[in-house]
């Protein structure tokens, strides 16, 4: 993808010609003049050549001035493009499979789901809302993440990105995990990270699916078996990747803090859920043979697993209060199957820039 | 008469305000109430009893 710098009369028009180009996401962007993109970049204290990977389709080098460039598209405030620049990282791991996710039919976008104190210091969002708008850090940041894929990465519907549909995510999906409220340790730390260091968990996710559930305290450990039976249900639906395609993957489950509760008190930890999890997220092979009657011609065996790897269901505790939950079914596809990704948030080089959007 | 929990009584405040009805009784709950247990939901109602009266008499 070229890099020369685009000219225009004024910004009106630049929008209109990012448009054009098909630089943006179909909504208006704040355009990346040279003095904004250089004050993000000196934002992250990195050096505006420094290469963060490469993005697929296209295979472009993903420099930290190209990021940033995204970043001031998008509405980032400085404080944002450390948790641009992790996620980019993470996506760029061979195991992510962006090239494949990116190109697609499915409807795969990136989930990112933040730990740590950058959810303090960003205003990253957990609660009420949370994958919804209204939520400026969340907003931008997913929706940076996004931009590079499709100016960096290349992808461009219907020609380079052939999801079928998409889903809403792909304008921007990010979340910070309720760490403070939750009974489980922060997700972060169950991949080896000190509870202290911020970190990004990346993983391809279709649209959330809502899950309906009212406990009853009086019966502890019916209402957990309860709850967990109905989001088993939702993962191992038979339309989705996760049972058709062979349960190597991940899925997310986004808990409200109700539920989470529900599991505490019945003795769940997050290990023992994702267990459990696994345990109930079949289907009897006559059914599947009878809906999926090609792909499930040869099966042997009397149920249908959705989920292979217990430690693939990402479990974090995010939204408000309430009878809602959220399953995530995922791609489940490419040569590393939808692994969920990781990268710590690096914001040791981040400098304070003064910042105004009217520059 | 509106019996509104603790987490939502903003949206209580919002609501009434926009259909012109400030004046709205309404009782706050502790949340969450639903699925907390027969026992708790009997102490939730011992505890607002008089309140509830004593606003609806009002009315």
């Amino acid at each position: 993808m070229s890099t020369a710098l685009l000219t225009a009369p004024d910004e009106a028009a630049a929008l209109e010609e990012l448009h054009r180009l098909g630089c943006t996401d179909g909504l208006p962007v704040i355009i990346p003049t040279q003095e904004r993109v250089d004050r993000m970049v000196l934002a992250t204290g990195l050096d505006p050549g420094d290469i963060i990977g490469e993005m697929g389709p296209l295979m472009g080098a993903a420099s930290v001035e190209k990021v940033a460039a995204a970043a001031v598209m998008a509405g980032c405030l400085p404080d944002h493009v450390p948790v641009v620049i992790a996620a980019i990282k993470a996506m760029c791991q061979p195991e992510f499979d962006l090239r494949e996710m990116q190109a697609t039919t499915h409807c795969t976008a990136p989930l990112l789901i933040v730990n740590g104190p950058v959810r303090n210091t960003a205003g990253i969002a957990s609660g009420f809302g949370v994958m919804g708008p209204g939520h400026r850090a969340n907003a931008s940041i997913g929706r940076a993440v996004r931009l590079a894929m499709i100016n960096i990465g290349g992808a461009r519907p219907g020609e380079s990105d052939m999801a079928l549909h998409g889903h809403p995510g792909k304008f921007a999906f990010c979340i910070a995990e309720d760490e403070e409220n939750s009974p489980f340790p922060p997700l972060h730390t169950t991949f080896g990270y000190e509870p202290t260091q911020s970190v990004v968990t990346v993983v391809g996710a279709e649209a959330p699916h809502s899950a309906f559930f009212i406990g009853d305290a009086d019966d502890p450990d019916g209402s957990a078996e309860e709850l967990l039976a109905i989001l088993a249900s939702m993962i191992a639906a038979p339309g989705t990747n996760n049972l058709v395609l062979g349960g190597e993957g991940a899925v997310i489950v986004v808990m409200n803090p109700d539920h989470t509760a529900v599991l505490e008190a019945a003795g769940y930890d997050r290990v023992k859920t994702q267990q459990r999890l696994a345990d109930l997220a079949v289907v009897p092979a006559e059914q599947a043979r009878r809906l999926h009657p090609r792909q499930f011609a040869n099966f042997k065996g009397d149920e249908v697993k959705a989920i292979r790897h217990p430690e693939q269901v990402i479990i974090v505790q995010a939204g408000g209060t309430g009878l809602y939950s959220m399953v995530m079914p995922t791609w489940n596809a490419g040569a590393h199957r939808n692994q969920a990704v990781h990268e710590a948030i690096d914001l040791d080089q981040a400098c304070e820039v003064p910042w105004a959007t009217s520059t | 008469m509106s019996l509104v929990t603790e987490k939502f009584w903003p949206q209580g405040d919002f609501v009434a305000m926009s259909e012109g009805m400030s004046d709205l009784p309404r009782v706050q709950l502790p949340h969450p109430v639903a699925g907390s247990g027969q026992e708790n939901m009997a102490k939730v109602a011992v505890e607002i009893r008089d309140q509830l009266v004593r606003s609806l008499e009002r009315r």
